[in-house]
């Protein structure tokens, strides 16, 4: 891996830095040779791994050495990309936006300061991994329940920041946050919230404090480094059920949307769902080869052959439903049947019960896991998975135009068509296109990085844009943004140079910054 | 009044607060981390083992069952991932730590404490 120079520094000024760095974190946990600086490119890069490879690793352990990093960086004009556990997969990982920007590691900043079992919440450093948090409830044997994301490898603050999606009513990751402390690029320490009041016993317990709410400021942003969080956790429930709705043809997807809709905006579905079309049915245990040896995308006749060969229809529909209190679910439950069986009676629901104290199951997503990393190698291996991740509201006609629109995309550019839809809030859905590619494979990465770009145009066009992209696409994401001759990234940009003036954050990151000021 | 004691000290000193040091490095040892981490892919029935048994002899696609598993091939896969296993940093596994468990890992078959087909 050849040496790197990060962007606009010189050679004696990266010297001078990196021997700053050294003093002020030991040498030890200054990274520079080819293998550590490897273990930070990305593992799922679609196409060359080394046009986002770092120039140095530095790996801090607490506050003090933060601030430390950031006046030599500062000093030097030293770009930083701060990560948490960066496993940020299917996003880049640990990797900069812009190549040579050296990574800030903060895996050893990683306390469980706080579990509050009384409230609810819990306050962690970014190191803290969801396999640690989940470690550390069992242990406790505590009475509140982890919300967890597809795979546990990842930062449980680093995943509410990027707006990772959980499967319980807490699900929303982001919207679990109560409380911060950050650090500015100039290394002074904020806490938000009412954590800005001394001895405040309120700083995890409610988000509106006198004046500005600022945690969203600091989620998917480049504007400060989020050094605590505090997150709120939910209570273990009473009662759960694992749905599962099987059935709908490839022309019932707007009615699917409209029929699920108001069981989730009552809360009678408490939880996200997830709706997934006959593509990702048909992977597991199987070998693309068994189904489809031809050549570009598998076509969609050949799926909906694999998928009657299984007696499945083209949509299938999974959630949990939570309750609270002990019998509650029957009313539940059979409030979803009977809603479903006057407005889409040809779907079959399936229904799966767990009661407080019994053995838990895996439908439940309780475990942490890495079993969804099995499908990155569809296409063959070494492979890789990154996803287009448009936003839509959850108004069937709307959510069919935009799915249809997406499908016929991806087989014009040779890739399945592996679609899920989260229904996130009851009132929008969030796709999860997953573009699943063989990353030795130059013109399947190149079909990739087309696909992508051509359907943030179109949903553009649809006034649609993405809730969270690879580092490869955050500028042409953030293109979309064009409302009021692009007032929002002009107001973005502004914040970024009063808190950020020499551009040392994660430039690039969403867009932001991507040239110092 | 427990509770509100805990809270005060939350804000007014970090330093105090009831802490937990995840992964602490004076409790690590190879066939922990091997256990907690690796297995989970590389146990008997995870994607990696499933995905090594298309290439490899019967019974050898479960690391700790391997009949050859270099410790320089170990420190190499571990740093710089191969295939589409993601790759491990520093800062979650030192090169002291990285070199304890490959050299581990590398012992012959049965060592690890795996029962031997």
């Amino acid at each position: 891996m050849a040496e790197l120079l990060p962007p606009g520094v010189a050679p004696a000024a990266f010297a001078a830095a990196l021997t700053e760095f050294r003093q002020a974190l030991g040498a030890e946990w200054v990274f520079t040779s080819a293998d550590d600086r490897a273990s930070y490119l990305d593992p799922f890069a679609i196409g060359d791994r080394d046009d986002h490879a770092t120039a140095a690793a530095l790996a801090p352990a607490d506050t003090d050495q933060l601030r430390a990093v950031l006046r030599i960086a500062t000093r030097h004009k030293v770009p930083l990309w701060p990560v948490s556990m960066g496993k940020n997969f299917a996003y880049g990982t640990a990797a900069p936006a812009i190549k040579g920007t050296v990574v800030l590691d903060l895996k050893r900043m990683n306390r469980i300061l706080e579990i509050n079992e009384d409230l609810g919440y819990a306050l962690v450093e970014p190191g803290v991994s969801f396999f640690d948090f989940k470690d550390e409830l069992d242990r406790r044997g505590a009475k509140f329940w982890m919300s967890g994301p597809a795979h546990s490898w990842g930062s449980v603050i680093g995943n509410a920041l990027e707006h990772g999606v959980g499967y319980t009513p807490y699900g929303i990751h982001a919207d679990t946050i109560c409380g911060m402390e950050v650090m500015l690029a100039d290394g002074s320490l904020v806490r938000t919230g009412f954590g800005a009041i001394p001895g405040s016993q309120e700083w995890q317990a409610f988000k509106l404090p006198f004046g500005p709410v600022l945690d969203g400021l600091f989620t998917q942003s480049n504007f400060a480094i989020v050094t605590k969080m505090g997150l709120w956790l939910m209570p273990e429930p009473a009662e759960m059920a694992g749905v599962t709705i099987d059935g709908p043809g490839r022309g019932d997807l707007a009615r699917l949307v409209d029929t699920l809709r108001p069981l989730k905006l009552d809360d009678t579905i408490n939880s996200t769902y997830t709706i997934a079309n006959g593509m990702r049915q048909i992977t597991g245990g199987a070998r693309r080869a068994d189904i489809w040896q031809g050549p570009g995308a598998i076509p969609i006749a050949r799926i909906e052959q694999a998928l009657a060969t299984r007696g499945k229809g083209w949509w299938n529909v999974i959630f949990n439903l939570f309750e609270h209190t002990a019998g509650g679910m029957d009313l539940r439950v059979e409030k979803v049947r009977r809603h479903f069986a006057d407005r889409m009676p040809q779907a079959k629901l399936s229904v799966v019960r767990w009661k407080q104290g019994e053995p838990q199951a895996p439908w439940m997503r309780q475990e942490t896991s890495l079993a969804p990393l099995a499908v990155v190698d569809w296409r063959g291996s070494p492979g890789g998975h990154s996803d287009f991740g448009p936003v839509v509201a959850a108004v069937g006609s709307r959510v069919n135009t935009l799915y249809e629109m997406v499908e016929r995309r991806f087989e014009e550019f040779g890739l399945d068509p592996w679609i899920g839809m989260f229904g996130i809030g009851g009132r929008a859905l969030v796709f999860v296109a997953d573009m699943l590619y063989a990353r030795d494979d130059k013109a399947m990465t190149e079909a990739c990085k087309a696909l992508f770009r051509q359907l943030c145009k179109d949903a553009a066009q649809m006034g649609i844009g993405v809730y969270r992209t690879h580092l490869e696409f955050m500028d042409d994401a953030a293109a979309a943004q064009t409302w009021g001759d692009r007032a929002l990234p002009r107001l973005n940009a502004r914040i970024k140079t009063a808190l950020d003036p020499v551009g040392i954050l994660a430039p690039g990151k969403q867009g932001i910054g991507r040239k110092p000021a | 009044m427990k509770l509100l004691a805990l809270c005060g000290l939350a804000i007014g000193s970090a330093l105090a607060i009831p802490t937990v040091a995840a992964n602490s490095a004076d409790k690590w040892a190879p066939q922990s981390f091997y256990a907690d981490r690796c297995e989970r892919c590389h146990g008997p029935s995870g994607w990696g083992t499933r995905t090594l048994a298309k290439r490899l002899p019967a019974g050898q696609a479960e690391l700790t069952r391997r009949a050859q598993l270099p410790a320089s091939y170990i420190a190499f896969v571990v740093r710089h991932g191969v295939g589409s296993m993601p790759q491990f940093t520093p800062t979650e596994l030192t090169d002291r730590q990285l070199a304890e468990l490959a050299a581990w890992l590398a012992r012959p078959q049965g060592a690890q404490g795996a029962k031997p087909d």
